[in-house]
Formats: C-alpha cells, structure tokens, sequence
C-alpha cells in the first residue's frame, strides 16, 4: 500500500447536508447503474468520487445538475436534495437548477468563440448587455481560475488557440462566472500533464473556500490531494464515504482498501 | 493483478519493422487514383468551360470579307443585278438592253433588249430580290421585265445558268404623258406600290400608283393599276424618294433636309402627307448626305456631311390627340462615320447595312449600331447589292466596273449590347431588354437579351429560396436539436428519397396541380401561410407559461404530437377563412357592369397594373421549394447533427436552455455547414430547369410582380435549343445563355466559399 499525504480535512462552518442523496438509484433503459446511494456533502467542501471505471461516479454527478436528463430512457427512485430542496421538484426549472450547479467536463469543451464570450456566455444568456458588468465579471473569474495573466492580452482571441491545461481552466472560469454554489468536476485533469493538473488542483484549494466542490476522479493521489471527504462506489454502489483521511487511512471495508492499493481497478 | 497470466512478450521478429512492398504499392497506387479522379474533375468542369466559350466566342468576331475578281463592264449601266448565286449579274443600259455577265471573266453570255414599239427607255431600275427591272418610258407608262432562271445541270453535272427575261404589258400608271425620269417599284403581300418620277414645266412630279391583282378565267392575273395620287406636290427640291417595300408609303426627302411622309389612305384611296420629319434637327449640320431603307422596310438611316448618322423607324407613338398612331421618329443615334457618306445599302435578310464614307466602306448593325466590318472603298461606288443569303456583295462603280466581295457574317446581330444592354429595336416604343427569338416572318428581327432570361433566373431561384429556405433550415433546426432520435431517423430517409424525386414529377405536379389550386385559392394559401408563424409562436409561449408539472407530461421531443392537432385545425380553419378574407378586401367593381366581383386576381390587376398568370411565380416557388427542401434540409440537418455533444452539453450546464444552446452554440458551429447547404440549395434552384419549364409561363419578361412567370436561363436552354440550328446566332446565343449562368454559379458559390471558409476558421472546433 502506498503511503499517501493527505490533506487534514477542515473543518469550516456551512451545512452539514448541502446535498443530500438519499437512497438514490438509478438506471440507464434496463441497465442500473446506481443502487441506493445516500450521502450528505456539506457546503463549502471538496468531496471526491473515487471507484473503477463503469461504477457510476459520472452517472451520480451528472444526476447533481440533472444533465442525465438528455439520455433516453432513464428512470432514477430515491431523491436528491440541495439545501433542503428537491431537485426533481416539479416547480423547479433544470435551468435554474444549473445556474446553481455548475459542471466542469472531464474533456474540455470550450465553445468556438474567443475566449471572452466564453467566459461570460453563462451572462449572455440571461441577457446581460452592460459591458462593463462583462469584463469585470470575465476578469475576476479568469483570475479565479488562474487563467487571467495568461490570456488577459488575447481576450477575443479563439479560445480553441489555449493549451489543453488553459483549456480546462477556462472552462473552470466560465463555470465560476455563473457564480454557482456548486461546482461539479468530472475527471478535470485526466486529459492533463502534470503541470496543468497541478495548477488546477491549487485552484480546486482557492475554490472551496467559496464553492462546494464534487470532483470525480481516477487519480487517488488528486483524491487524497484535494478532497475533504471522499466516496468510493463500485459497481454502482457506495462503498464507502467518510474523511478522505479515513478513507485513504483506515477504510473501513476491505474493498475499498483494495481499491486504494492498487489491487483493482 | 496476477502476473503469473502474463505471457511473455514474443521475441522480436525483425520482419515485423519492415513494410511490405505490397503495402506501399497499394499506397502509391490509391495516391495517385485519387490525384487523378481530382485532376479529372478539375479538368471536366474546366473542359466544360472551355467547350461552352469556345462555341461563344465566334458571336463576337465580326465579319471577314474577300475581295473577288471585279468585272469591267461592256457598257455604260445604269442598273445592275444578282441571281440568288451571283452565278451570273446582269446590268441594265440606259436603253434597256438587259446583259447577262459570267462571273468569272465578266463575258456577256446574253443579251436582251426590249421590244418597245417605237417607245423608247426613259428610265431603268433593276430589283435583284425580285427579279425584276422596271423600265420607264417616253410615254409616261412603265413595262416590268421579269428575269427568271433555268438552271440546267451540264454533262459534267455542273450547273448552268440559263437566265428568260420576260416583259410584261405596259402599265399606264401615271398622271402625265412626260417621260418617265426615275421609277419605284415596292411589292408586298398587299399589292405592289409604283411611284414615277417625271416632268412638268421643269419641276418634278411625283405619281404613286397602288397596282391591283385581278385574278381572271384561267386564273389569269390581270394587273389594273389604280388611282395614281400625286405625292409631294408642289415640292420642287426632291433630292431622293424612298420607297419601302411595304407598297403603302412614300418618303420624300427634300433638299431643304426634310423628309415627308406619305401614306395610303384606304378610304380615300389615295396617298396622304402623314409625317414630316427632320433628321439631325438639332445637330448644327442637318444636311442629309445618304438615306437608306433598312430590310424590313420601317427604319431607314440617315447621314450628314460630318459622317452623323441617325436611324428613324416607325413606331407607334402618343399623338397630341391621346391617339397611338404609327410614325417615324428617332431611335439611334449612330456612331460617326470615317468621312462623308455616299451612300447608304441594306443588307438582305437582316438589320446591317454597308456605307461608302470618304474611301472606306463600313459594314454596320442598325439596330446594335456596331461596325461588322470596314475596308477600303473602290473609286466612284454608285451602287451596292447584297446577295440574298447575305453572303456576297457587289458594287457598281462609276468607273464601269463590277466590284465583288465575297461575305463572311455569321452573327450580324451579336453584339453585347444585344446580349446585355438595352435596346431600342424598330418598330419598339423604346429601348428595352428584350428576348424574342423566332417569329413567323422573315424580316422578323430576332431580339437575344439575355437581362429577361437573368431576372427570370434570379426571381425563381429568389421565390424558391425564400419558400424553401425557412422551411428546410428550422426543420433540420428542430429534427437535429428537439426531435426524438427515433423520429429523426424516420424523417431523414424520408427527406432523402424526397430529394431524389425527378424534377419533371414535380413540374408535372406544379403544372397541372399546384397552378390551378393555387390560382383559385390563393387566399386561402396565404391565410395558411400567414397564419403558420404566429401560430407557432403562440403555442409555443403558451406552453411555456404552464406549470412545469403540466409540461412534465410530455417527454422532451415530442411535444410536435400535441401540436399536430392544434396546428391541422388552425390551418383548416385559416383554410375556410380565405374565401371570407377575399371578400372583405379584395372585391372590385368589374370596369363596364360595375358589378362587385371577388376575385383577388382582378383586384391585383386594378391595383397594381400588373397582369396575373395562373402559372406564376408562387407556383414555381413551391415546387422549386419542394425540390431544394429535401436537399437544404440534409444536409444542414448533418453540419447540425455534428456539432459535438460536448459543445451542448457545456451549454445546457451553464444554463441556458435548449433555444439558447442552439442558437448560440450549435448554429454558429454549424454555420459552414449550413452555407454549404443553402448553396447546394442556391445551385439546384438556379439551375433547375424542368420544373420552371413546365410550371411557368415562360414569359421572358422583366417585372417583380410575383404573380407572373418569367423564364430562366436554364428554362430557355431546354426550350429553344432543340429548335435552334446548329451553329447559328441563336445557338450560340443559348450558348452564351450557359456560359453566363455558368459564371453566375461559379461566382456566387466561390463567394460562398469564401465565406464558409471563413466561418470554419472562426468556429472550427477541434
Ligand atoms: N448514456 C448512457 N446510456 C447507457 N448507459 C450508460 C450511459 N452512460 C453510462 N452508462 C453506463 O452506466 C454505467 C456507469 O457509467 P459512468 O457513470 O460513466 O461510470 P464512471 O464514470 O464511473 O466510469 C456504465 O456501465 C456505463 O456503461
Ligand atoms: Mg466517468
């Protein structure tokens, strides 16, 4: 088993349930991909999705902001609550739940318009015209996103021109610019090189101070890096979900432990 | 991992690094395929091109002319003439001895003089058209001798001529017994016209005689002149009589440089003054130094002494009355000729004419004013002739000579302001663009304007699009974006077979279908069509205002099932409401009952002036729009459908809803795409050909009036082309119709091009 240094969780003030799933399942046509997940993450924290490929990590993250909802046939039981609300609500709007719920993609997938408009396109849409409110909002969320030094000289150049790593982080920039309470990260680095990866993972730091912040990812190391509490799911059920340092610690069940030595997965 | 199932890696084979040769055949071989099926296509349309230039080209080229052996004349001549072959000129000697030359050495191979009776020749003029010279006598009559040819075909199978001159019973058609000094002779389906020229008390009389046919027992014709009426009386300054072959008027021009007009009245039965004209009028030098009629007989072309030219042509005209009468007036002012004009000839058969002026002869266009050809002139040209078939011409000069050329003039009215500008041709009320290309008559004078038939190009493709393009792209907006995949994959192969029907099915449909449904519910089509957007609009705001546990009810792409219904009762009812509408808006007074009539097609021709056509634009539209949907709609559905879901997913989870995602996210991606699409679109229309032929009128007029046809360039090709001879204006016009519509297409689409390429740069994704 490698040792690994973990991060001492912090404790800050903030629900203790911001999102809460309970007894959560979910299925693609016939095919479950997730059987009666419930965990609480508490606002303003970092909580890892940790498990082997296919366990339903994405599947249960993309049900947070109801992307899933653009896949056919899918059918979920149990609820999802954030701040005490459904969000299978009827009276709630998908839209408005995204404003709340921003996502980062595991390939990042900025638009083809420079690197302003993609910044401020979350402002674009709900029709914000004032130039000024834009640029400010674009600059603080590039700076947020630790992009600003790097492009401030080429704003309305195409964004498809930045690095893979730059990429990423402008589609962390656009996220934040929504201003979201909830930040969703599916694998934000697998496509990354060390330096990038390493970059983004500072930002996840500065970013919990405001945002809850669910990360997906493969990487044990970002897990343990990064994260205050950690689930670990396996074949579409949790596993198990306490403090990242107790998961990666003292797991409490023998899976998990395989899973972070290396023995599967 | 247990690494005991882990197999050893095989030790390397170095064969394994080496390419086959096979492969890199294949490699070089496939290569070099493809360069060449690309080459080739290049090189297809470029040939294309080429082909359609070089059967163009010759149009602009003017006329080549080769001198041919002149002919020294036996006698002095006063009149001379043509057979159709210019096999063997004869000339006419003042005492009216007829000689017939050969053309190649100028040796008189007959000879014949009239039997007179003791009268003698007064006066000569020989017509080479008609075979005729009119001889004018002492005693005031005139005798028509009629040359007429029987070919023989020799031992040797050449041909030889052997010309008969008959002289027909002398004709008393004038006032006066004086001798004749000059005579006219104009015959046209109508009867024949003889105008005289002879003398009193020193001063010139002019006597036009109409010539009457009397069929008798036999079928014998008689010829009974009629009343002579003496035209131009009192003018004693006549400085030349023009006589058109139309045989119902007379044209007096004066020394003073005035030009009178006299027609026949067919109640008085006489020649009357009509018109009086003054070319160069508000030149400084108005001194006419040429006249000459034009083929056809209702221009003539004037020139001063400063080598002006003007040609005057009858055409209806507004008189001070509010009447449209008839009459002569300016249409072109020519260009300035190299010197002084001698003498102006026409040519047979179309609208050129030759010009002496100073020592160069000038071949020009009437109607296009363009010079066909211009050499050097012989000394003292008095005279020229064309040849029937506009294939030679011959001049008479005073120096006893015979001078011939031989003529080269394919395409005597091409010219680009035929193609392209505006033109006042004779006998028009003023300078148009006009395409005519065959009538009936002879003299018809063929009108190629190409403008008609590209207004006619660019109306249908424009009603077209506009008919097809909104349909096509919201429909491939909303089956790529909205639609349930399992309904998208309905619709497209759906569209797809669509876009294979045969045009000619559709145009079979717009004609004999659509034009008559559309001519008389026309109303009721644009309460339809009014009614769609609004519709659309508010259904759809009104689905968004309801409870989302209400919207919940339906699954995401396939609210269409709840809209299908509304949307066939609304146009059912927008369908009942036309008859309605039209009557409320659209009712007119018929013009002589005053009785109230509905009927939208008579309320447009009251108000806007325009005429209306069952088979109008509309018409061509739809079904041009029924051709272009399915393919606009393919392939725009495919630039759509390839936007990455990555793109739309990042959209939607930034929120913004699934409008907002396709309108500023999956449309500008797709963008290049989607001008592709319209251009493949843009193509077929303007190209498209048998639907505009048998779903228009093919008028080709120039008006924006949507309720007309027109015709297209294509249109035109399929048309006339078979009917066309090889080789001629006509063709090659219709030739240059395809090389024009060739440009066009090229033009646009590589503008298009350019524009998609720029598109793609800016929303390449990667
Ligand atoms: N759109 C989909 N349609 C059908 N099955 C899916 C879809 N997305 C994921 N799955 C299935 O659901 C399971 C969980 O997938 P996913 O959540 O992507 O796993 P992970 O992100 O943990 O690798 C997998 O078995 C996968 O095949
Ligand atoms: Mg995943």
């Amino acid at each position: 088993m490698t040792r690994l240094k973990v991060r001492p969780s912090t404790e800050r003030g903030g629900r203790k349930d911001y999102i809460s799933i309970k007894n959560f399942g979910f299925w693609y046509g016939s095919k479950k991909a997730l059987e009666s997940i419930s965990l609480d993450i508490p606002e303003r924290q970092v909580v890892a999705f940790i498990g082997p490929s296919g366990c339903g990590k994405s599947t249960l993250l993309r049900n947070l902001n109801r992307m899933n909802d653009l896949v056919d046939n899918i059918r979920h039981e149990g609820d999802i609550q954030i701040d005490s609300r459904s969000i299978y609500d009827p009276g709630l709007e998908v839209i408005s739940l995204r404003r709340r719920v921003g996502m980062v993609f595991q390939k990042s997938n900025p638009f083809p318009k420079s690197i302003f408009e993609n910044v401020v396109y979350a402002l674009r849409v709900v029709g914000v015209r004032d130039r000024a409110l834009l640029e400010e909002v674009c600059e603080t969320s590039l700076r947020k996103a630790a992009l600003w030094d790097e492009v401030k000289d080429r704003l309305h150049d195409s964004a498809l021109g930045l690095s893979g790593g730059q990429m990423q982080r402008l589609c962390i920039a656009r996220a934040i610019a929504n201003r979201p309470e909830i930040l969703l990260m599916d694998e934000p680095c697998s496509a990354l090189d060390p330096i990038a990866t390493g970059k983004i993972e500072e930002l996840i730091h500065e970013l919990k101070e405001q945002f809850t912040i669910v990360i997906v990812t493969h990487s044990m190391q970002q897990a343990a890096r990064v994260s205050d509490r950690t689930a670990f799911f396996y074949l579409g059920k949790q596993v198990e979900y306490d403090t990242t340092e107790k998961i990666f610690m003292n797991p409490s069940q023998p899976q998990t432990e395989a899973y972070i030595s290396g023995r599967f997965g | 991992m247990d690494s005991s199932d882990k197999k050893p890696l095989q030790p390397l084979d170095e064969s394994r690094f080496q390419v086959s040769p096979w492969t890199l055949r294949v490699d070089t071989w496939m290569g070099r395929l493809i360069s060449f099926g690309g080459i080739s296509v290049v090189l297809a349309v470029l040939g294309m091109l080429v082909f359609l230039v070089w059967q163009v080209v010759p149009l602009f080229t003017g006329a080549k002319v080769t001198s041919q052996p002149e002919l020294r004349l036996p006698a002095a001549v006063v009149a001379f003439g043509e057979d159709e072959y210019g096999a063997l000129p004869f000339i006419g000697l003042a005492d009216g001895t007829i000689k017939f030359l050969q053309s190649s050495d100028g040796a008189v191979t007959e000879t014949w003089t009239p039997e007179l009776a003791g009268r003698h020749v007064s006066a000569v003029r020989a017509y080479s058209r008609q075979g005729l010279v009119l001889l004018g006598l002492d005693d005031g009559s005139v005798q028509f001798a009629k040359i007429t040819y029987r070919v023989e075909f020799t031992s040797q199978g050449d041909r030889h001529l052997s010309p008969q001159v008959k002289l027909e019973k002398p004709l008393t058609v004038g006032k006066l017994t004086s001798p004749v000094r000059d005579a006219w002779v104009a015959q046209s389906a109508n009867g024949s016209l003889v105008v005289l020229q002879q003398e009193l008390n020193g001063h010139p009389v002019l006597t036009a005689t109409r010539l009457l046919e009397r069929k008798g027992l036999g079928g014998r014709v008689t010829v009974i002149p009629g009343t002579p009426s003496v035209v131009a009386e009192g003018v004693t300054d006549i400085a030349e009589v023009l006589v058109p072959s139309t045989a119902d008027t007379v044209l007096v021009r004066r020394r003073s440089h005035e030009v009178l007009v006299y027609n026949y009245n067919e109640n008085t039965e006489a020649f009357a003054l009509t018109q009086t004209f003054k070319p160069f009028a508000n030149t400084a030098q108005p001194e006419i130094s040429s006249a000459g009629l034009i083929f056809g007989n209702v221009s003539a072309v004037f020139a001063n002494r400063q080598g002006a030219q003007e040609v005057w042509s009858l055409y209806p005209q507004k008189q001070p009355d509010g009447r449209s009468l008839r009459r002569w007036g300016l249409i072109h002012e020519g260009e300035t000729l190299p010197g002084v004009p001698q003498g102006i000839f026409p040519a047979e058969g179309n609208k050129c004419y030759l010009v002496v002026a100073g020592d160069r002869l000038q071949i020009r266009n009437m109607t296009t004013g363009s010079l066909r050809w211009e050499g050097p002139a012989p000394k003292g040209v008095q005279q020229v002739i064309f040849s029937r078939n506009y294939e030679r011409f011959t001049a008479l000069t005073s120096e006893g000579k015979l001078v011939r050329w031989k003529l080269e003039d394919r395409y005597p009215e091409a010219s680009w302001s035929t193609f392209f500008g505006k033109i006042w041709y004779e006998g028009a009320t003023e300078p148009a663009y006009t395409w005519q290309s065959s009538s009936g008559s002879d003299e018809f004078e063929a009108k190629y304007s190409l403008v008609p038939l590209f207004y006619g190009t660019v109306k249908g493709t424009f009603y077209a699009l506009i008919f097809a393009l909104p349909i096509a792209l919201l429909s491939a907006i909303y089956v790529s974006q909205f639609l349930r995949p399992e309904y998208r994959n309905i619709v497209k192969p759906v569209m797809e077979i669509m876009a294979s029907l045969p045009s000619v099915v559709l145009g079979f449909l717009a004609g004999l279908w659509l034009a008559p449904l559309v001519d008389t519910h026309l109303i009721s089509i644009f309460c339809v069509i009014l009614i769609l957007a609004p519709l659309g609009l508010l259904v759809g705001a009104i689905w968004a205002g309801l409870p989302q546990p209400w919207r919940r009810q339906v699954k995401p792409g396939l609210e269409f099932v709840w809209f299908l219904p509304i949307l066939a009762i609304f146009v059912t009812l927008a369908w009942q409401l036309g008859p309605w509408v039209e009557s409320l808006l659209f009712t007119v007074k018929e013009g002589q009952t005053g009785t109230a009539i509905v009927d939208f097609r008579e309320w447009w021709r009251q108000v806007s002036t325009l005429g209306y056509d069952a088979r109008n634009c509309l018409v061509v539209g739809f079904a041009m729009g029924f051709a272009v949907i399915p393919l606009i709609f393919t392939i725009a559905e495919d630039a759509l459908s390839n936007v990455p879901q990555s793109l739309v997913s990042g959209s939607l989870a930034l929120g913004a809803s699934r409008w907002q995602t396709v309108w500023k996210v999956v449309l500008p991606t797709a963008l290049s795409g989607i001008i592709s699409a319209v251009m493949i679109g843009f193509g077929r229309a303007i190209g498209e050909t048998m639907i505009v032929v048998m779903a228009t009128g093919n008028t080709a007029i120039m008006e924006a009036n949507p309720f007309s046809g027109m015709r297209t360039l294509s249109a035109n090709i399929a048309v006339e082309l078979p009917e066309a001879p090889a080789g001629q204006t006509h063709y090659r016009t219709l030739f240059l119709g395809a090389c024009c519509l060739f440009i066009l297409t090229f033009v646009i689409n590589t503008l298009a091009e350019i524009l998609r390429q720029r598109v793609r740069d800016r929303y390449k994704v990667i």
